[in-house]
């Protein structure tokens, strides 16, 4: 299916909050420490995302990325990928849960194409088959 | 595949709306590097994410951006301005 340069692709979003399991998706070049680190040697960028399980231990992301200033990131990942403060809004009850996967890819690419009609179709696939997520917040740097 | 809802946070609206995302949030002032508020600011940080949530549960019209400040941030920041050719 080839979309429209000027639609935008709107999902309605039909459940209540509370009852809903929330995915992140970042663009912040998240990944676990023990995951391969994203090529920042490469000018063309890097394809590739990172899966991260929803039980992660905050302290076990880093960022590799070299097209923003992540230090702060770096003191406290969820100023890009705010996990632990999703959990926080599961247990206010406002959220009903975590997905079962979440996703940290480098958003610095010149591939767009590839970017837009390979990575980018993979993540969500990834999220509508691997997550069970009723929505996605997505972050950048 | 129906689709997945998605709500973005972002801190480069006019960037991001090249990619006409379904729904967004702008937190007004955050620099790059600073999506949720800055490092430790948990009640910040908490109060963004709902936001951005909130939008879910809103009508917004597709390719909406919604500008929210957050004067507990501090330093404000001017957001990067897609170069015009």
């Amino acid at each position: 299916m080839t979309i429209s340069r000027k639609c935008v692709p709107f999902t309605p979003f039909d459940r209540e909050l509370a009852k809903s399991t929330i995915a992140i998706v970042s663009a912040g070049g998240v990944h676990l420490k023990d995951q391969e680190a994203f090529n920042i040697a490469d000018d063309l960028g890097d394809l590739s995302y990172r899966e991260i399980p929803p039980d992660v231990d905050s302290s076990q992301l880093m960022v590799t990325h070299h097209h923003y200033d992540h230090s702060d990131a770096d003191a406290d990942i969820n100023v890009v990928f705010p996990i632990d403060v999703l959990r926080d809004l599961e247990a206010e009850g406002l959220i009903g849960g975590i997905a079962r996967k979440h996703i940290g890819y480098m958003g610095y690419t010149m591939q767009l194409k590839a970017m837009y009609e390979g990575t980018a179709r993979e993540i969500a696939n990834e999220i509508d088959k691997g997550s069970r997520a009723d929505a996605v917040v997505l972050t950048g740097g | 595949m129906k689709g997945v809802p998605t709500v973005l946070i972002t801190v480069s609206p006019e960037v991001s709306a090249q990619m006409r995302p379904p729904r967004a949030l702008y937190p007004k002032g955050f620099k790059i590097g600073n999506s949720v508020g800055r490092p430790g600011m948990r009640d910040l940080q908490k109060q963004v994410l709902r936001d951005a949530l909130g939008l879910l549960t809103q009508n917004t019209r597709p390719g909406e951006f919604v500008t929210i400040e957050y004067p507990e941030y501090g330093e404000q920041y001017e957001p990067p301005r897609v170069k015009k050719l």
